[in-house]
């Protein structure tokens, strides 16, 4: 008990010593804001209604829980007024029919919200944005029509009216605290390896299950948060109102809350509350000119929202925070671009004469007539290159997939230390040790180069899951600084170290590609299979990239290369497999194969011969 | 055996529209790959165009617009819905497919729903509105129902489920035969091949846009007279419509023509259905299907998985 006390006591002194030493003019400037946000209801003028902005606050609350979801998810969700509906009538339900307390129900209402989340997010994080966008607009009415159309529980017209609780004031005060903890959690996760993870899941899905990222379980991770956070808005709100109504929670609120999230820009975890602020000043600026020319201007509120997010969408897009940040000059100065080094190689060299690691057993693969891979097989030991050549549509990244788990073959296997994976997905396989690159897409061109590392970092965390990232436990910062340094070394030895701040997608094409090879190596694996490297490089890319797998391979990798650059191939590789039509055609050294006149004829035809 | 009969004509009447709705859905999703989640409140603003043409704002009876008048409301009121789509196409959502953000046509066709319907509730203030009934269907049988074997029909039933069907023929028809039908399908298996081999893409598109909406709006209008007319109804209809869409993936016209019907057919079901003594009734009507599609959408197989997409 004492050592808990010391333990959670030094923590404490700690973390203060670490805000101390991050805290900036910025810092206080907020700090002051909040601080003086919160004398407001003391020290206001009559004509603010304290009521309102606590009603703004969570309404905030519950835009910033959507944030989860649509900016880190990239799940376009029209459902979050469904959550705050959850929230709202489990609230009025058990404290003015069954009475409960207010704390008791606002808990259990938080716990209905994530459980409706975990059933509905089951379904929907795995379909594609468009089919999200569908199914949560479909829930957002489904709960709408059901408490219209069962009066029993909804109270009917009249709704439920709640037994009187705390103070508008309090509820001001509570309202600011969670939407400051909310937008605080929020940018934290954001910055931590479950929002870099969420981010690169969000721009290629498939380079990130290659790198280990579990996409499904983050984006539900996020979906529940979400309707978590929904609920407990939801349920604070209907106690400030004093009634639940079901009209209030339906399409259209679900619709307000996803127009706050892209007005106040998906960039940043104050987007939400600055689109909820945006919203309320239109508003109410309507409704003050609405009431000098003697018109009831509520019922237009909808049509401003519209009108104001278009206008926004119009003008490009970028939201409120974003268009403040540029105005105040907050850019980071750009950083230099350098030419990279090239990296010096030992000369020793380990031939592989141990067990081989990766093993591929005749693997057949068709699609309908067609024999992509037509049992094909090969042995990787460590510290080997192989190269697998062959002309296009032979088979080549075929195989890749295979051995990565993106396709089931439809005979034979693929074993990892003489251990079959059978039929285990891409994130899976990279967890033991099998990390591919993608041909197409090289690095997630929305996070900077250091961010691509630290998505094939995720698989060496082991305190950054999603609730210590958000509250930022000693021991997830203390990982994620050593793995941000492991990170940053890494990327200046393959000679980025400059680009680290930079997103990726400005980088010129072989650089973006070196990064998707660095996050690949961040992963750990002990197998790499990349698919054509080089594509788009000039002749000092070319020995760059040669430098980098020749000294991987001393260092004991097993690399097999997917490449059109016989120069590279000739230089790096220890063993050549030729494929045509889906099957292997020869093997052997570079030389070898150069030699072969199957080879020759399949890459220029018989009639060369 | 008169329920039953009964059940069908008013489920297949209802399930016509919800059909043609979700005909609308499908092609459009199948040419652009975007939801059109303003097609309910467009056809909601084809309906109203009607009306106000027709009666004005002002309470009406189904006898007060005379034939003349009725048609050329009908005529204004499709051909609004008919701009208003094409319009929505060209500034709401063709910008954002350019640059491939699911987000922002989303929320731009979204608000472009929301617009419409709050400008519809600013001019119609009164709860629901009567819909004036061109053909005199009240002069046949028992004020417009006839009783077939205990069960008691609307007549106009029988005329809604012929016009959806119709409508729905036309549409295959032209979407087969026609050379812009042709077009269609080729921007629909290749946007970028269609464009490269000269179809003029935005175009066409922006037109079946307009004339998925116009459509939609004939058969609501045909449909309107049979029920009070809100504001709010052309989003249920366009929520009717999206879920038999969903629940064939938005596939072929033919397939989500029957979606619409089995939709149609479910809902009077349930809406009659007892269990035991205990009768589900309206309020099941409206909640069930809803469940049922999110149950099914949930239980889809991998096919739609996130790794697909590479």
């Amino acid at each position: 008990m004492t050592a808990l006390v010391e333990r959670t006591g030094g923590a404490l002194a700690e973390a203060a010593r670490d805000a101390r030493s991050a805290w900036t003019r910025r810092h206080t400037a907020a700090a002051a804001l909040v601080a003086l946000a919160a004398l407001v209801p003391a020290i206001a003028p009559s004509w603010v209604h304290v009521d309102s902005v606590a009603n703004g606050f969570y309404l905030a609350l519950a835009a910033t829980g959507l944030w989860l979801t649509v900016a880190l998810g990239g799940m376009p969700s029209l459902g979050q007024g469904a959550f705050m509906a959850i929230g709202a009538f489990t609230v009025a339900l058990l404290t003015a029919r069954a009475g409960w307390p207010a704390l008791p129900a606002t808990l259990v209402a938080v716990a209905a919200a994530a459980a409706g989340g975990v059933l509905a997010g089951a379904g929907v994080v795995r379909l594609r944005p468009v089919f999200i966008a569908v199914t949560t607009w479909i829930l957002t009415w489904a709960v709408t029509i059901f408490l219209l159309a069962f009066r029993s529980v909804s109270g009917g017209a009249q709704g439920l009216v709640l037994p009187s609780g705390i103070s508008v004031t309090t509820h001001y005060e509570l309202g600011l605290a969670l939407l400051v903890a909310a937008v605080l959690v929020a940018a934290s996760l954001a910055r931590g390896g479950p929002g870099i993870e969420l981010r690169a899941a969000r721009q290629v899905p498939a380079a990130a299950a290659a790198l280990g990222v579990p996409t499904a379980r983050r984006r539900l991770g996020a979906f529940v948060a979400s309707a978590a956070i929904g609920g407990l808005a939801g349920g604070l709100a209907v106690q400030l109102a004093g009634v639940a109504d079901a009209s209030e929670y339906g399409a259209y609120l679900s619709f307000k809350l996803f127009v706050a999230v892209l007005l106040g820009g998906v960039a940043s975890a104050l987007g939400p509350s600055a689109g909820i602020a945006g919203l309320a000043l239109v508003t109410g600026a309507a409704g003050v000119l609405g009431s000098l020319e003697g018109v009831e201007s509520a019922r237009f509120d909808p049509m401003l929202a519209a009108l104001l997010l278009l206008a926004v969408l119009a003008l490009g897009g970028e939201g409120i925070v974003p268009l403040v940040r540029r105005l105040v000059g907050r850019d980071a100065e750009r950083p230099v671009r350098r030419a990279p080094t090239v990296v010096s190689v030992p000369a020793e060299r380990r031939p592989g004469t141990k067990p081989p690691i990766l093993v591929a057993d005749s693997l057949t693969k068709r699609f309908g007539s067609l024999v992509a891979a037509d049992s094909v097989s090969l042995e990787l030991v460590a510290g080997e290159v192989c190269a697998l050549i062959g002309p296009n549509g032979s088979g080549k990244t075929t195989m890749l997939r295979l051995l990565a788990g993106v396709y089931r073959p439809d005979g034979g296997r693929v074993l990892v230390d003489g251990a079959d994976l059978g039929d285990a997905p891409p994130r899976e396989r990279a967890a033991r040790g099998v990390v591919r690159t993608l041909q197409t897409s090289a690095a997630f061109g929305d996070l900077t180069a250091l961010e691509n590392l630290l998505v094939g970092m995720g698989l060496r965390r082991e305190h950054g899951g999603a609730f210590r990232t958000a509250f930022a436990t000693p021991l997830a910062r203390e990982e994620d600084e050593r793995l941000r340094a492991d990170a940053r070394s890494l990327l200046a030895d393959v000679g980025l170290g400059w680009a680290a701040d930079v997103r990726a997608g400005e980088l010129a094409g072989p650089e973006q590609r070196l990064v998707a090879v660095a996050a690949a190596l961040a992963a750990g694996p002990r197998v790499l299979l990349l698919d054509e490297p080089s594509a788009g490089s000039s002749l000092d890319d070319v020995s760059r990239l040669d430098a980098l797998l020749s000294r991987l391979r001393v260092q004991g990798m097993s690399i097999l290369l997917v490449e059109h650059n016989l120069r590279l191939v000739r230089s790096v590789a220890d063993r050549v497999i030729v494929m045509a039509a889906g099957a292997v055609i020869a093997t052997g050294t570079p030389a070898d194969v150069a030699g072969d006149a199957d080879v020759r004829a399949a890459y220029l035809g018989r009639a060369a011969l | 055996m008169s329920l039953a009969l009964q059940v069908i004509v008013t489920g297949l009447a209802a399930g016509g529209v919800y059909g043609l709705v979700a005909v609308g859905y499908s092609v459009i999703y199948r040419l652009t790959g975007i939801v059109h989640f303003a097609y309910g409140e467009l056809i909601a603003l084809g309906v109203f165009v009607t009306l106000l043409v027709a009666a004005g704002t002002g309470p009406v009876t189904q006898q007060t617009a005379g034939t003349a008048r009725f048609v050329v409301a009908l005529v204004v009121g499709v051909g609004v819905c008919v701009v208003a789509g094409a319009g929505s196409y060209l500034f709401a959502v063709q910008p954002y497919l350019v640059r491939g953000s699911t987000i922002g046509w989303v929320a731009a066709i979204t608000a472009v729903a929301f617009a419409i319907q709050a400008m519809l509730a600013a001019i119609f203030t009164r709860p629901s509105y009567v819909f004036p009934d061109l053909l005199p269907f009240r002069r046949v049988g028992h004020d417009g129902f006839v009783t077939v074997g205990g069960a008691s029909i609307q007549v106009r039933s029988f005329f809604v489920i012929a016009v959806a069907l119709a409508l729905a023929a036309a549409a295959g028809w032209t979407l087969e035969r026609t050379r812009v039908g042709r077009a269609l399908q080729a921007i629909a298996s290749d946007a970028e091949g269609a464009r490269i081999v000269g179809v003029p893409v935005d175009t066409l598109v922006a037109m079946a846009f307009g004339a998925a909406g116009g459509m939609a709006a004939i058969a609501a209008v045909v449909a309107a007279p049979s029920g009070a007319v809100e504001v709010e109804t052309g989003a249920l209809l366009g929520l009717k419509g999206l879920v038999a869409a969903l629940i064939v993936r938005f596939g072929s016209p033919l397939r989500a023509m029957v979606a619409g019907l089995a939709l149609g057919l479910a809902e009077a079901a349930i809406a009659n259905a007892h269990i035991g003594s205990f009768q589900l009734g309206a309020s099941y009507r409206e909640v069930l299907p809803l469940a049922i599609v999110l149950l099914v959408v949930a239980l889809w197989p991998q096919l739609e998985a996130v790794e697909e997409l590479e």
